[in-house]
């Protein structure tokens, strides 16, 4: 099953997609949970905290500065950028904006 | 005065904005209220049914420079022809102009997106003041959207996702080497709401509203709270922050 959830900023897309990734993870799926949001928050509604959810080094972040081979596989890059959450929910974030890029609206 | 409202999805940009445009005409101000946000917000809170506000194709022409598709307002429509001649206007004489959205079943809004663009470009200068809604989050608010704003109004409310989404920006305006960046305290239900605001993104808070139930009420209709409940803690909060804004920016 892949889900992904949208909607208007404010109106619960990362309450909900937190809740219903710790819901399959508890009803023994394995689980993981992407924040593709350029703010990402995710962490903090899975519950690993604020601390934790603001020191995540986005998957593309880490690539781009070559501090990191690209991944080899799918499950390779999930196992080395992503980190575990409530449940056993696995938690990936794919890009985060940490720097102003002047010509990219 | 030139100020843009930012912080994370949610928050209250869009019903802050608004009411603050709105209070700024009843002060005497003509104002330009600019909604960035694609998702359809401030119109609402500054009072208006309809939120609709972009430029015509027809006021946008498109040209070719080295090869790449360019977008610019058509030829002798100044950004201040514009504004008079598209913009919606909003109880108390405040003009609106959104960001227009492709229509129909249509991916591709470049035209309008880059005729909004160099709208900013050309925006009216001396006599009237500016009123931004940027999008929610932390996307390129300072060199792109918000770019005509002299003062970033983060709306950050006491809770970690807007917290972090406070620091983020804070971080990213320095980056950018943004003009003056501070904080509005936003939904306060305690008396160290926004102490906790500033201590823990570092922004200095200017001003806060409290937590007012009358806003979600008026947002539920669709409504401004300016003329819903006008002399609540929000319109009440709103017309203080006006006050202290207009005092700063008298300053040199």
């Amino acid at each position: 099953m892949k889900i992904a959830v949208v909607g208007k900023g404010g109106s619960g897309k990362t309450t909900t997609s937190a809740v219903l990734a710790r819901t399959f993870a508890r009803h023994g799926h394995d689980t993981l949970a992407l924040d593709c949001d350029s703010n990402p928050n995710l962490g903090i509604s899975l519950g690993i905290g604020e601390e934790a959810t603001e020191a995540l080094v986005s998957v593309r972040d880490a690539v781009d500065a070559g501090e990191e081979q690209h991944a080899t596989s799918m499950d390779d890059l999930v196992s080395r950028f992503g980190v575990d959450a409530p449940d056993g929910v696995r938690l990936a974030v794919v890009t985060a904006i940490q720097n102003p890029e002047p010509d990219c609206p | 005065m030139r100020v843009a409202f930012v912080g994370k999805g949610g928050v209250g940009k869009s019903s802050l904005s608004g009411s603050f445009a709105r209070v700024l005409a009843e002060a005497g101000e003509r104002v330009l209220a600019i909604d960035s946000d694609p998702m359809p917000g401030m119109a609402f809170s500054l009072g208006l049914e309809q939120s609709d506000a972009g430029l015509p194709d027809d006021a946008v022409e498109e040209y070719e420079q080295d090869g790449r598709q360019r977008f610019r307002l058509r030829e002798g429509l100044t950004g201040t022809a514009a504004i008079e001649q598209y913009a919606q206007r909003a109880p108390g004489g405040v003009h609106f102009m959104q960001l227009g959205k492709a229509r129909g079943p249509q991916w591709n809004n470049r035209r309008q997106h880059f005729g909004f663009q160099r709208l900013l470009d050309d925006l009216p200068g001396d006599g009237w003041s500016i009123v931004g809604d940027l999008p929610g989050g932390t996307r390129q608010p300072f060199l792109t959207w918000g770019r005509y704003a002299r003062t970033f109004l983060v709306v950050i409310e006491p809770t970690p996702a807007s917290l972090l989404t406070g620091r983020r920006l804070a971080r990213l305006a320095e980056t950018a080497r943004a003009p003056r960046v501070v904080a509005i305290a936003n939904k306060v239900r305690e008396p160290g709401d926004a102490e906790r605001v500033s201590s823990r993104t570092g922004l200095n808070v200017i001003g806060s509203v409290p937590f007012d139930p009358a806003l979600a009420d008026a947002d539920r209709l669709g409504k401004a709270v300016l003329d819903t409940d006008p002399d609540g803690p929000t319109a009440t909060a709103v017309r203080s922050l006006v006050q202290t804004l207009q005092k700063s920016e008298e300053q040199p």
